[in-house]
């Protein structure tokens, strides 16, 4: 059934390309004629810096691309997601971005999506259809990377102390990655495991944080695989004057993450991230590939990056745009390019 | 009175401060590192900014009413700091006073909506709790504040945290022992004090006890009932205004956040002060004792590795316990009354 409907929309559009052969742009119907195609982005979450990156991103590539964007933000309601999914497909949009969610709610509403002939795509949620690419940040490169860093830093035998909360799907991806490497590194023992999302998330955790450094002096690595944990954990490092002792690895990074970073003794050492923006503008370019008829494959994964203090200090960095500048890696990622596929401007 | 009801007196009146007591002496004898003056003074710190919240809640409780917004108050105040020494570059003074008139000026609105346009307290405040919530994001789009982010309408934040800001937050003065007693530990304690002797020394504070007890009868005795409601919700606002500005003095950046886990702490706080020496009421001695009790809890649960959600288990059996404290004693007072 599925690929039948494939093939019928690569057919399709093919002959609308074959129709349109006086297309003005170099580019493949429907783009020939950019301002009739509509797509639609549809976020579960919205709130932080992550989200705010991601939707600039979007919004980004879709100018390149010249088609028309519609935001529907479902502020963490899951069942309004589900309907306002209806509503784009009611509003005869031509591809959907799904952007987190629960599977559970989304899946029914991303078939309709499907049936109704709509190109779909999603990033960070498993809505189990076979039809639509997952774009995805790849949550365990992000945790074994920085754990590489961290063996390499440290050796294969430190005491660690280990920032989780469960049942937060990225969270638990990033987990299994720690699982892994002790595994591998019989020498890293965990002394204590903490965590929380209580907000202010970096305050709360500090005062775990504390308390846990204080019960466990010889603590020399904190794995904290999200950013407002590792500040948090680095609050606590510095009233405990523990700087020098402790070696702090995380994931993610944002503006004031980089600056926390780049404090002087800071002990947050290394962060692993994938720049939202790009999470972005790869999520806009695979759903314009389906559009195109062209293949995507199942799962787009953008590139996670290492992140070094040494590093921020040596190009003295000081925000994103300058990390952006210093390392082309994390500016950009080489994902669903095809050659007709127009950039947002690169500076 | 016979001795049995004279144990359940005593147990009703200093139960609470025995079990914190017990509480102690047993994480001391379990979890290492427990014991010891820095640990003691941690504990402080990390109730200071809920425990000043909760004060002024106290202050709203006393007349009567309940403040639902100060959670937002504070991480806006949190939100405003950053803002004006970041974006604005102004000085650490400007940006403390500028916090403080804000919870002033929410507190006043708050008051005038329940006292003028007679908006019943719970939804007046939680109005004011969602417009905080969207206000605080409205200048920077959704994105937290630090020095070097991208303004939305291009170019950077060139501004930074000043230093003596953040000692309002990281300073730690010395006591005995070298950097032990933090800044909010001291404001946390200062404004106890100021809050307990407003509440239980003064005139005002008395009215204001009257008034939560009996409106109309307060009236009648020719206190001004409107002006000390508005009056409480203002030092809500404030306490909640000082609270964000330690908050952003400790993490040093504004982050976005609802700061609902900050009014649900607080106000658990200061429910189980209620029961603290048997009061049965809101005031500020029991408030302090309250939020201790819960930060003596959770530093001790953490050091024994117990995760998240048995913290927030014991937080919610301890509300229970000191609500039940609390409600049967009132039926025994008024059992004893009549």
């Amino acid at each position: 059934m599925k690929l039948s409907r494939r093939t019928m929309l690569a057919l399709t559009t093919g002959a609308i390309f074959a129709g349109g052969a006086a297309a003005a742009q170099n580019m493949p119907a429907p783009f020939d004629n950019p301002g009739d195609v509509e797509i639609a982005l549809v976020r579960y979450l919205s709130t932080g810096d992550f989200f705010q990156a991601y939707l600039g991103g979007v919004e980004a590539q879709a100018e390149a691309l010249g088609v028309n964007l519609r935001v529907l933000d479902s502020r963490q309601d899951a069942a309004l997601q589900s309907d306002m999914v209806d509503q784009a497909i009611a509003l005869g949009v031509d591809g959907i971005i799904i952007q987190h969610g629960l599977t559970e709610s989304m899946q029914a509403a991303a078939q309709r999506a499907v049936d109704a002939g709509i190109s779909v795509v999603a990033f960070d949620v498993d809505v189990e259809n076979d039809a639509i690419p997952q774009i995805e940040q790849s949550d365990y490169m992000l945790g074994s990377l920085a754990l590489e860093q961290a063996i390499a830093d440290n050796g294969d035998t430190f005491r660690a102390a280990y920032v989780y909360v469960p049942g937060i799907a990225p969270l638990d991806r990033r987990d299994v990655a720690w699982q892994d490497a002790r595994k591998a590194n019989p020498g890293i023992e965990e002394v204590a495991q903490f965590g929380t999302l209580d907000n202010p998330i970096a305050n709360s955790v500090a005062n775990q944080a504390r308390s846990v450094l204080q019960a466990n002096p010889d603590i020399t690595v904190v794995f904290a695989p999200y950013d407002e944990f590792a500040k948090g954990v680095k609050i606590a490092v510095d009233e405990s004057g523990l700087s020098d002792q402790i070696d702090i690895y995380s994931a993610d990074v944002s503006t004031s993450d980089i600056s926390a970073m780049r404090e002087p003794g800071s002990a947050w050492v290394a962060t692993v991230a994938t720049n939202p923006s790009v999470v972005g503008e790869v999520s806009v370019r695979t759903l314009a590939m389906m559009l195109a008829g062209e293949e995507t494959g199942d799962s787009v994964v953008v590139p996670p990056t290492l992140i070094t203090q040494d590093f921020l200090n040596e190009n003295d960095i000081s925000n994103m745009d300058e990390l952006s500048a210093q390392m082309p890696q994390f500016a950009h990622a080489e994902v669903s390019v095809p050659d007709w596929m127009p950039l947002p401007p690169r500076d | 009175m016979n001795p049995q009801s004279r144990f359940i007196d005593l147990a009703i009146r200093y139960g609470f401060l025995v079990l914190l007591v017990a509480l102690v002496v047993m994480f001391s004898v379990v979890a290492p590192g427990f014991a010891g003056a820095y640990s003691a003074v941690f504990i402080f710190q990390s109730v200071a900014i809920t425990g000043i919240l909760a004060l002024g809640v106290t202050c709203t409780l006393v007349v009567g009413g309940f403040d639902l917004s100060i959670g937002s108050v504070a991480t806006s105040s949190l939100m405003l700091s950053a803002y004006a020494m970041v974006v604005l570059e102004m000085s650490a003074v400007t940006a403390v006073i500028l916090c403080l008139v804000m919870g002033a000026v929410v507190g006043l609105v708050n008051g005038i909506l329940i006292v003028r346009f007679k908006v019943p307290d719970l939804l007046a405040t939680l109005g004011m709790m969602f417009l905080l919530i969207g206000l605080q994001r409205i200048p920077t789009e959704g994105r937290s504040i630090a020095t070097g982010m991208t303004l939305p309408g291009g170019g950077t934040a060139e501004g930074t945290f000043s230093p003596g800001f953040l000692l309002l937050g990281r300073h730690r003065f010395d006591l005995f022992l070298e950097n032990l007693l933090p800044a909010p530990v001291i404001v946390f304690l200062v404004v106890a004090l100021v809050i307990w002797v407003f509440l239980e020394l003064t005139k005002h504070g008395r009215l204001m006890y009257a008034i939560g007890s009996n409106e109309r009868a307060a009236s009648l005795a020719g206190a001004n009932v409107n002006r000390y409601k508005i009056a409480a919700y203002m030092i809500s606002g404030v306490t909640a205004a000082i609270g964000g500005i330690l908050l952003a003095a400790r993490l040093g950046r504004g982050d976005i956040a609802s700061g609902n886990n900050l009014l649900l702490d607080s106000v658990a706080a200061a429910l189980i002060g209620f029961a603290v020496l048997g009061a049965a009421k809101p005031n500020a001695f029991g408030t302090a004792i309250g939020a201790l009790f819960v930060g003596v809890l959770l530093q001790g649960l953490t050091m024994m590795n117990a995760p998240y959600y048995t913290q927030d288990f014991v937080k919610g059996a301890v509300l229970v316990i000191a609500l039940m404290f609390t409600f049967a004693l009132s039926e025994r007072k008024k059992a004893g009354g009549h």
